[in-house]
């Protein structure tokens, strides 16, 4: 038995209760030479190498900073209200992730919506009563209930590829990134936000009813959108 | 084929527990505070029980307690917290089981004060934050040795040091943990510990408390004085006999039950992971109870009790926590908001908890159906990483 195999035996408890996956302390102490992080499996020596704890918080608060155009933000949409944080589109989407149904759900059926399918139409009535005809790309379709995930883009694609016109729909949801935040997010409570690409910049408000800490940043859903 | 992997809520009786119960059912029924021969008989099969909790405990046989349940032993602990003699301070933690909060609560309400310790993101207590919570008139610290719905296994050894250097008893709630972590109690700083025959292949019915020689308490049921005054009632004698065989096969089998059992769950992780990439292990990874599997999937926690019920239609038996809060499923876990998730996260955890009768082909099995009836469910979004 080697030096370092002598120590690392001594160091374990003697307990030969198993918990670590090996039958016997000695039989984790030979492989200790090999691969030192086994002592992790250890709940006796495990325990003086905790990492103080941080406590989780319930909410994220992600700083406010200056955004990369170098204007810091004033959190008052176009009419002067106030908002509680920007919602970005996912980075590897076409443009804002929305979930909406159309008003007649059998559209979905029988218009055959697909994946990868263009369509125009415009958020009618309650949720969320934007004025303007939207386009975008199919990414998801429930041919069940109707409901259509898309990423609404520009009017080009359409207007050079042809699209479906699903005619008036009801925005059910968003799903996006929040980078920048004046207040604490936290999931159950309704929020004004500032949808980026907005092309009226008119605050919206939703419920959060999903989060998600991801790379670049707090991955949130919304329902219950209203616009004002 | 029913496939049971709900360990954690009860095990199933060893066939060897149920063989040395059965006489004591029948033909040796005496009571064993009677003088003749069949009260002597039950009597020397209760301290044989006794002798045998107390050597998987490292324990003396006088110093264990038989009671109905793990959570009568409990009670019987923390009521050594008595806040009608002056100012009285208990600290537990956040991720008690019921029959530790609940009590907690119940001694709130009679003047006690009462600190919850906080967990990490992996349900660890902090030794230090007890250390840091001590009060003058702390009586006691109650840190449960493992969890029930994540499986995390507490530093006990260094918390009890803490209450040990405050001058506070400290007891630990062991019923998860009793049978498949060691315990050596003549050397550990732990004053009073429960545990309970079900949870480790014995009957339901019967529990124990370990109190150190020398730590006071007062009893919670009055009556013939039986285990040396501290829980009046004629001896559940079969029960007991159940609960001494259980400690006995878990003394000698458990290293190779641990190393079979973490093999298993690394398996069943290992498997539902790579079928199904959103599945995430809630609770420390290493310092984990060996058969316990508490898993997420990351946009689909909403829909856990669907899958509970998928599965069970699958012919597998799992939970979405505890079994004790079962009648609460659709409230998010208390336990899994302490660890830091919010509210629609906490209502998604499946666990699966293997046990000594589990086999490699049933954790087989599992891998090959729950990825399909996850894919099933509905995804309120997708996590990005």
């Amino acid at each position: 038995m080697s030096v370092t195999r002598e120590l690392a035996a001594a160091d374990l408890p003697g307990a030969n209760c198993g918990l670590c996956g090996f039958r016997t302390c000695g039989a984790l102490a030979e492989q200790l030479e090999k691969r030192p992080d086994l002592i992790k499996r250890c709940i006796a020596r495990s325990a003086d190498r905790l990492a103080t704890p941080t406590v989780a918080a319930p909410a994220a608060r992600q700083d406010a900073g200056v955004p990369p155009g170098g204007v810091a933000p004033t959190w008052r949409d176009t009419l002067g209200r106030e908002f509680d944080f920007y919602l970005e589109h996912f980075p590897e989407d076409p443009g804002p992730r929305e979930i909406i149904i159309p008003h007649n759900p059998m559209l979905t059926r029988e218009m055959e919506i697909a994946v990868g399918d263009l369509m125009i139409g415009r958020p009618l009535g309650m949720s969320c009563g934007c004025p303007i005809t939207h386009c975008g790309v199919a990414i998801e379709v429930d041919r069940r209930t109707g409901v259509i995930v898309w990423c609404v883009t520009g009017p080009l694609g359409p207007r050079e590829k042809g699209f479906k016109d699903i005619g008036y729909y009801i925005a059910e949801g968003y799903e996006g990134l929040i980078t920048q935040t004046r207040d604490e997010i936290e999931i159950g409570r309704r929020y004004f936000f500032q949808p980026r690409r907005c092309m009226l910049q008119w605050r919206h408000s939703g419920l959060v009813n999903y989060m998600n800490r991801s790379g670049d940043g707090l991955q949130v859903r919304l329902e219950g959108l209203w616009i004002g | 084929m029913a496939i049971y992997l709900d360990n954690s809520a009860t095990t199933p009786v060893d066939p060897r527990v149920v063989a040395a119960m059965e006489p004591w059912h029948a033909q040796a029924f005496g009571n064993p505070s009677s003088l003749h021969t069949l009260g002597r008989q039950a009597r020397e099969a209760v301290e044989t029980a006794r002798a045998q909790v107390a050597a998987l405990l490292g324990a003396r046989p006088r110093e264990i307690v038989f009671t109905a349940s793990g959570t009568e032993a409990d009670n019987l602990a923390l009521a050594a917290v008595d806040g009608t003699s002056g100012a009285a301070h208990l600290i537990t933690s956040a991720i008690e089981h019921p029959a530790i909060l609940e009590t907690a609560r119940a001694l709130e309400r009679r003047g006690v004060a009462v600190t919850r310790a906080p967990v990490d993101a992996d349900g660890l207590v902090d030794p230090s934050v007890v250390r840091d919570s001590v009060k003058p008139h702390t009586r006691m610290v109650s840190i449960m040795a493992a969890n029930n719905v994540i499986g995390a296994i507490q530093p006990v050894t260094e918390i009890g040091q803490a209450a040990r250097e405050a001058g506070a008893l400290f007891h630990t709630d062991a019923v998860q943990a009793v049978g498949k972590t060691p315990f050596n109690l003549a050397e550990q700083p732990i004053d009073l510990l429960s545990l309970s025959a079900h949870k480790l292949h014995g009957p339901k019915g019967v529990g124990a408390l370990y109190v150190r020689d020398g730590v006071t308490l007062s009893p919670i049921i009055h009556g013939g004085g039986q285990e040396r005054g501290l829980r009046s009632a004629t001896e559940n004698v079969a029960g007991v006999v159940g609960l001494g065989v259980a400690a006995e096969l878990a003394a000698a089998e458990m290293a190779d039950d641990n190393v079979r059992l973490t093999a298993l769950r690394e398996r069943l992780i290992a498997g539902v992971q790579s079928a199904c990439p959103q599945a995430y292990v809630i609770g420390h990874r290493q310092r984990r109870l060996p058969g316990h599997v508490c898993l997420g999937f990351a946009g689909q926690e909403g829909e856990a009790i669907r899958l509970l019920l998928a599965l069970d239609e699958a012919g597998i038996m799992a939970s979405t926590g505890s079994a004790c809060g079962a009648s609460h499923a659709a409230e998010p876990s208390y336990v899994l908001r302490a660890l830091g998730f919010d509210p629609f996260r906490a209502r998604g955890a499946l666990r699966l908890t293997l046990g000594r009768f589990n086999t490699e082909a049933e954790v087989d099995r599992t891998i090959e159906i729950l990825p399909t009836l996850v894919g099933d469910l509905r995804r309120i979004a997708t996590a990005r990483r």
